[in-house]
């Protein structure tokens, strides 16, 4: 038997917090560990920094121009 | 009796083009969206076009299977993944190859360890180039990697992602959290090393 650890419950629900997807009882128990303790604050910063670091690296490849061009051209020539 | 059934169809025939055209337009309009999820759903550039130029054929034949009102950015991704199968791009993988992931916090206590003990948000954006980003997404198993694209990349929903990829929703939520775990693993190898 393990002792109930408050931090890895919070590590465990990060991901659901944030997508919000938590029923009201258990984001409320999230947030008021959080308030209370620094650590799990920290990293629940970090992982939203770090989702928005991958969201934007990711997206800033464009789609090449003649991709574009070649879609278009597949369209259905008007009669 | 010809003249009253003439009408009608001239008729249709000009809603059908009407609807064609607005259908086709749509369905340009998506394309960079559609272009940015395909590009890390499979493994280089010059794939992604070629499997985002036949499923543009692909829903320009098929146009009328499409519901108005209903995600058409979902039904081309649909689509996609699809011959993205089709074509035998996706590899097989043995359940023994699947990876441990780490715990949600791996990559911030890596970054953590390798520093004076300071880690503030900012210290992941110095230590990964947009490439490292893009370069640890790849390294993301295909099963884990599609949902982790279409829901943090594409803006899906847990729903949308099931009905792209046709499993069930739990299966998208559990792929998806234990796929954002591997990619911080990863992230965490091209900050830090191992």
């Amino acid at each position: 038997m393990t002792a109930y650890d408050p931090c890895a419950h919070c590590e465990e629900v990060m991901q659901q917090f944030m997508d919000r997807v938590l029923t009201d009882a258990e984001r409320a128990e999230a947030e008021a560990h959080l308030d209370e303790c620094a650590y799990c604050r920290k990293r629940y910063r970090f992982e939203e920094t770090v989702r928005q670091y991958v969201r934007q690296a990711v997206a800033a490849e464009p789609m090449p121009v003649e991709l574009k061009t070649k879609l278009a051209a597949l369209r259905t020539p008007l009669q | 009796m010809s003249e009253t059934t003439r009408e009608p169809d001239a008729r249709q025939i000009a809603t059908e083009a009407r609807d064609r055209v607005r259908f086709e337009e749509e369905a340009l309009a998506l394309s960079d969206q559609v272009y940015r999820v395909a590009r890390h759903l499979v493994g280089s550039r010059e794939e992604a076009e070629d499997l985002v130029q036949e499923t543009y054929a692909r829903a320009f034949r098929s146009w009328r299977s499409f519901q108005p009102g209903t995600n058409l950015r979902a039904w081309l991704l649909r689509i996609l993944t699809n011959l993205n199968i089709d074509r035998g791009r996706r590899q097989q993988r043995r359940p023994d190859e699947q990876p441990l992931e780490e715990g949600d916090y791996f990559l911030y206590n890596k970054l953590e360890a390798a520093g004076d003990g300071e880690t503030d948000e900012d210290r992941v954006v110095e230590r990964l180039s947009q490439n490292d980003v893009v370069a640890a997404l790849s390294e993301v198993p295909h099963d884990f990697r599609d949902v982790v694209v279409l829901v943090d990349i594409g803006d899906f929903t847990y729903a949308d992602a099931a009905q792209i990829l046709d499993i069930p929703i739990g299966t998208v939520m559990s792929r998806l959290h234990r796929g954002r775990r591997i990619l911080k693993q990863a992230m965490a190898e091209q900050a830090v090393g191992t």
